[in-house]
């Protein structure tokens, strides 16, 4: 047995690494030098590790096999599947990876943002299915609408998916038109063209500093208070506000809608004696002078406080008090030493097994309080004999 | 000294003694540096022992390494990695004695550095940005670095009248021109699977050296002793 060789030494594949469509078909061929003393009708075929069976064989020649496949599905995995040609004995004599897909569907749901008109973020949306089975590149590209070079986004590496960052020397008061090219090894589709003044899409951060607090005693009302966003010193926009609540354990949110832009609102109508999360987001209006709203923020963090109660709480606390645990233990005290007067003889007998008898008595008469019956306690005098003292 | 001097630095006065020692010790801190790398002074059993814990460490990671490669590359038999390709470093050590052995240890990390990178470019192109192999060829690539570095240190340590030979540039060594995509996907696995032995020799390797050449009375001072 000669020990297994290099792939494709001495033999090759037809077609290598191909793309081809989903349910298209293939041929592919396998030929072996004839100095590897190899005869065709002795190999065979595997796809992605399982034999194809000869009635899909051809022979070409005395070292030439040929394989048909029909109605190809996707590739099973991103590398490609892997067809490949072995000699009668099992070793590998050559292979080839298939790319099974579809080219890819237009892009769509095209939309940026730009973070206090600095930069510009996009975000798309694969079309059709979105699974083509092949690796598929997405190029954003823009340019200015009226004169300028078509540029690419080069940073795609923002976390997510189908997204891309264009950081810096973007040009305002003037339109940009954008659009996403998505190509794999079978084609190209391209989005459609969305065209935007940076200007009009400007969002911000959240606002810091929220806080919210009490009204003095007023149980049914909070104030909110936060800091404008820092970047809006710089540019010549206002902000509006908007403010959301919702009650400590429930999903819904309340919306206060009508903030504009002060940076602090106080809430009504709410619940006494009840926590609240409460947030804030922001959005840019007017800006460079214009009327127009940018797109809002993200909301804050939430933050947390409660409305106080109407009335003092009342003192039904459960654990007594330092002063009133010790009244119970001098009354229980009392009954015992009452107990052992009556029943022991003299208090030279005393131990604390004297006190759980005691206790398992006190437990016995509360349960047969309403039998007639004798209650029998063993009782151990200080003589040390056992007596049975018989008790009405 | 004249008094304004003395004025001006109220605080500990250093000895001149004091000084020289204190410069001697980070001499001496420092033992050698060779490639770039600066050696820290070490006992010879700690040394080694750390080198064993990051060789076991990175031997188990080339378990997962491998086991993630082929199933990211589709079904295939265990054919593929068997194949002989040339110039994937072989797994094994060579060397009569023990400097010799830990020199074939260093030069081995190194020589299968290349391939690493090499597999792993291929890779990038075949797999889903999101996949886990890439990431995982990466973390085996430094750590290997790293305990080439540290052998190297142990090694110029012990033997400090052995020269280390320079890295090849183009040697046996050099990875192979571009492949079609089988081709890589079959280099890939072989060089996982000679790293993965190569692996669990260096493991076997280190333990024997350390009972070799570290004594008890091994410590730098004696080294002179073994060479």
């Amino acid at each position: 047995e000669s020990p297994p060789k290099e792939p494709s030494e001495g033999a090759v594949i037809f077609p290598q690494d191909p793309a081809l469509w989903m349910g298209s078909s293939l041929t592919a061929t396998c030929t072996v030098s004839p100095e590897r003393g190899l005869h065709a009708n002795t190999m065979y075929w595997t796809l992605n590790g399982k034999r194809l069976p000869s009635s899909t064989y051809g022979l070409l020649s005395t070292n030439g096999l040929s394989v048909t496949l029909h109605r190809l599905n996707g590739s099973q995995q991103q590398s490609g599947d892997n067809l490949v040609c072995h000699s009668r004995d099992g070793h590998v004599l050559a292979g080839s990876c298939l790319y099974v897909g579809m080219p890819p569907e237009k892009p769509v749901n095209l939309t940026c943002w730009s973070r206090n008109t600095k930069d510009l973020s996009c975000k798309w949306t694969p079309g059709g299915r979105g699974e083509t089975f092949i690796k598929t590149k997405y190029t954003l590209k823009y340019k200015l609408r009226w004169y300028g070079r078509e540029r690419e986004c080069e940073d795609y590496s923002t976390g997510q998916r189908y997204t891309c960052y264009i950081p810096r020397d973007l040009a305002l008061f003037t339109p940009y038109e954008i659009w996403v090219e998505a190509s794999n090894q079978l084609g190209t589709a391209t989005s459609d063209v969305i065209t935007l003044d940076i200007l009009d899409v400007v969002t911000t951060d959240p606002p810091d500093n929220v806080h919210v607090s009490r009204v003095g005693e007023l149980e049914d009302q909070l104030t909110v208070r936060w800091g404008s966003p820092p970047a809006l010193k710089d540019f010549l926009f206002q902000a509006k506000y908007q403010i959301r609540y919702r009650l400590e354990d429930s999903t819904e949110w309340k919306l206060v809608d009508d903030v504009g832009n002060q940076t602090s609102c106080r809430l009504a109508g709410l619940r006494e004696g009840t926590v609240y999360f409460v947030q804030v987001r922001c959005n840019p209006v007017g800006i460079y002078g214009s009327r127009k709203a940018g797109i809002w923020s993200d909301w804050s963090h939430p933050t947390a406080a409660s409305t106080p109660h109407s009335e003092p709480l009342q003192s039904g606390s459960c654990d007594p008090k330092p002063g009133e645990q010790n009244s119970t233990l001098r009354r229980e005290l009392k009954q015992f030493f009452g107990w052992v007067r009556k029943h022991a003889c003299g208090c030279s007998g005393m131990s604390i097994k004297l006190y759980d008898q005691w206790r398992v008595w006190l437990q016995k008469s509360h349960k047969t309080r309403n039998h007639v019956g004798k209650n029998n306690i063993p009782f151990i005098s200080d003589k040390g004999t056992a007596r049975v003292f018989y008790l009405t | 000294m004249s008094g304004h001097v003395k004025n001006m630095c109220p605080q500990l006065p250093i000895s001149q003694a004091a000084r020289t020692l204190l410069s001697l010790l980070l001499v001496a801190a420092i033992d050698s540096v060779s490639a770039g790398v600066v050696c820290r002074k070490q006992p010879c059993g700690s040394s080694l022992q750390i080198s064993l814990k990051l060789t076991k460490l990175i031997h188990k990671e080339s378990a997962d390494l491998l086991k993630t490669y082929k199933v990211s590359q589709g079904d295939m038999s265990e054919l593929f990695c068997q194949m002989s390709i040339n110039n994937v470093p072989d797994p094994n050590i060579s060397g009569l004695d023990p400097s010799e052995r830990m020199l074939s240890i260093y030069s081995h990390c190194k020589a299968f550095l290349p391939h690493l990178k090499r597999v792993t470019e291929q890779q990038t192109d075949l797999q889903p940005p999101s996949s886990s192999l890439l990431s995982k060829l990466s973390t085996a690539q430094n750590r290997t670095n790293g305990l080439a570095n540290q052998i190297n240190c142990i090694y110029q340590t012990l033997f400090p009248n052995l020269p280390i030979p320079p890295e090849p540039v183009d040697g046996p060594t050099s990875v192979p021109p571009s492949q079609n995509v089988f081709q890589q996907k079959v280099y890939g696995c072989v060089v996982l699977k000679r790293f993965k032995e190569f692996l669990s020799r260096v493991t076997r390797e280190l333990r024997t050296l350390k009972s070799q050449v570290c004594t008890r009375r091994t410590t730098f001072a004696d080294t002179n002793a073994l060479s």
